[in-house]
């Protein structure tokens, strides 16, 4: 009897995999291990300290593009999330109707699209705007962040809608429910878990892109990852370190808390 | 079982009904000029096997589908066009479509609380409801913390608990085992009369249709093909796929010798005459092929000794209350017979030459 097909089994499977391994976690961990370093090198470890999180957080300006950060986070992957839910409802609680396919490549655009491309079209909308409005606030920066969130948001929102049994909300109108009450009462709490999966994904991805902030963000706009950047350019401190190792923890969390929603059968 | 009156009211009265899926080349006719009424308080069953149409007309009747063209009053009232929750009808889905996220108790209170009824009314009707069924422990369980049964029971204390004129069953019972279908089945039965709601109920099964139904109907492609009672459907399937699909049967091929408007004496093979009763409406002319129904339990079988019908046997299957009986006719026609065992210990031996007799009026002309 011929062994069934197993990838494992391949001359160097161990080998790719390692280094696979190795490629993607090993600079993460270096870069983890130096933030705790008690001297300014990133190459020569100097004893164990927390001095760099103390120079992080005693940094006003770190302060405030972090609290920029997850302001535009919450606000940019919440309205997302709305958005992203109507889209979801209305792709698939509607029977079939010409250019569905098309909608459906629309809002999942900016996936397809390469990020520059959609930096540079939102920069030249924004500096439009700009001049003609004499707005320069965080609104800009909010809109493309909605916009780049949405597509996130929509699949797993429109995933958890596909594989929920239709009937359920036949029965609920069978029971003298209105479209609005078997919403409410049946499609909407049956939801929440793809609503929160959603809202996560989306909030991950505000808070990493720094493409279209670059693009978008008015002077003293900088988000943590711009701002990153912007020192990096100059000096690289172990102080930079830490911020990473924080802002890596959050996105660990947020990305358990995903995972945990997303398999939790309801 | 009585027959409900047929002068009492019609619950529900379906005029030149159809249904068509799709449009253009691809178009499907679900239900073809559909004309239906059902009484009362009766329990009515839609029989057929799957894609006949049973379970479009209950959708069409539930309002999950809306009628193509035609008529549908409930209680007098025209409901075409309308939704699910205009409708004083309740479903019981096949696959029972319970709120995963409600209790018990929350899924049976639901359409009251539609309904807008004021929480004590749905607290109380949902004891009731209940107590009905027999939940009354499981109340604050989750639908996936109670067993198939038990879901079942909940289903239809959800669909009554709303008091809906109509209750409308999708094989309710088909994702039950053997022991528990038995006993949903009088269940159903025991609800139905004591709620007095008329409860219109789609089975493939027609074992399930003819031990509960007060009346049935047997779809094919989306048509009626026959409306009665239990036994009238049984006893005088006026086509052959009714005959076929209910119960086991005997067709044979045979001449009319002479007709009247209800009986024809017909010649069997081997040249005995019987009388045979006609379909309404079938007015077969001397000389004619008809095809008759014979029951197997409807023919009686001798041994030893001329007879008008001739036939050999071939094999029996013993069946303990009584065994079936294969045997061949003259003209090579094979036909089963069913025989009591009591009085009768020994089947006849394979190739053993016997008679048939038939009951009175077992044999019963069809439309081809």
């Amino acid at each position: 009897m011929a062994r069934q097909f197993s990838i494992t089994r391949l001359p160097g499977f161990g080998a790719i995999a390692l280094l696979t391994f190795v490629l993607l976690y090993l600079p993460i961990i270096i870069l983890v291990v130096f933030s705790f370093n008690a001297n300014q090198s990133q190459s020569i470890w100097g004893g164990f300290s927390l001095r760099w999180y103390e120079a992080a957080f005693q940094n006003q300006q770190v302060r405030d593009v972090s609290i920029r950060s997850l302001w535009l986070a919450l606000v940019a992957s919440g309205c997302a999330t709305v958005l992203a839910t109507l889209a979801a409802l209305g792709t698939t609680r509607v029977s079939r109707f010409k250019g569905q396919t098309i909608i459906y490549a629309l809002i999942n655009q900016p996936l397809m699209v390469p990020e520059v491309v959609t930096g540079i079209a939102l920069l030249i909308v924004v500096a439009f705007l700009k001049v003609q409005t004499g707005y320069t606030g965080m609104g800009y920066l909010v809109l493309a962040h909605t916009a780049f969130c949405i597509p996130f948001a929509y699949l797993p929102i429109r995933a958890r809608l596909e594989t929920m049994d239709r009937t359920l909300e036949q029965a609920a109108s069978d029971l003298y429910a209105s479209h609005f009450q078997a919403f409410r009462y049946i499609t909407l709490p049956l939801l929440v878990p793809g609503i929160l999966a959603g809202f996560m994904l989306g909030f991950v991805v505000s808070l990493d892109t720094v493409v279209i902030t670059e693009f978008v963000k008015s002077a003293g706009q900088d988000t943590l990852p711009t701002y990153m950047l912007g020192q990096l350019r100059r000096a690289v401190t172990p102080e930079m370190n830490a911020i990473a190792t924080l802002f890596l923890a959050l996105s660990l969390c947020v990305v358990t808390l995903f995972f945990i929603v997303t398999s939790k059968r309801g | 079982m009585s027959e409900p009156d047929p002068t009492q009211p019609s619950e529900i009265e379906i005029t030149g009904l159809s249904k068509t899926f799709g449009q253009g080349a691809s178009a499907f006719t679900a239900l073809a000029d559909i004309d239906l009424s059902i009484r009362t308080g009766e329990f009515f069953t839609l029989l057929g096997p799957s894609g006949c149409g049973k379970t479009t007309l209950l959708r069409v009747i539930a309002g999950f589908e809306q009628p193509t063209t035609g008529s549908l009053k409930i209680n007098g009232k025209e409901v075409a066009g309308q939704g699910p929750n205009a409708r004083p009808v309740n479903t019981v889905f096949q696959s029972y479509a319970l709120f995963p996220h409600m209790s018990v108790a929350q899924n049976i209170g639901f359409g009251l609380k539609m309904l807008g009824r004021p929480a004590a009314e749905v607290k109380e009707t949902t004891a009731q409801m209940l107590k009905l069924v027999q939940m009354e422990a499981m109340a604050d369980r989750k639908p996936s913390e109670i067993s198939g049964g038990q879901q079942q029971r909940v289903a239809l204390a959800r669909a009554l608990a709303p008091q809906p004129r109509v209750l409308l069953l999708d094989e309710p019972l088909s994702a039950l085992d053997l022991k528990l279908r038995k006993e949903m089945q009088s269940e159903l039965k025991r609800l139905q009369t004591e709620t007095g709601i008329t409860f219109v109920f789609v089975t493939h099964d027609q074992e399930e249709a003819l031990t509960m139904s007060d009346r049935i109907a047997v779809m094919s492609g989306g048509r009626i093909l026959q409306l009665g009672a239990p036994n009238d459907i049984y006893n005088s399937p006026a086509e052959r796929f009714v005959a076929d699909f209910i119960g086991d049967t005997n067709f044979l091929t045979v001449k009319v010798v002479e007709a009247t408007d209800t009986i024809a004496q017909v010649r069997l093979p081997g040249g005995m005459l019987q009388s045979a009763r006609l379909p309404e409406g079938m007015h077969p002319a001397a000389g004619d092929d008809v095809t008759v129904v014979i029951r197997p339990e409807q023919a009686n079988l001798t041994e030893g000794g001329a007879s008008p019908l001739s036939a050999t046997v071939t094999h029996s299957v013993f069946f303990g209350t009584d065994t079936l009986v294969h045997v061949t006719l003259v003209d090579g026609t094979p036909f089963t017979l069913r025989r009591q065992n009591a009085g009768n210990p020994t089947p006849p031996a394979p190739g053993t030459q016997v008679g048939l007799t038939f009951a009175h009026g077992a044999l019963q002309v069809i439309r081809e």
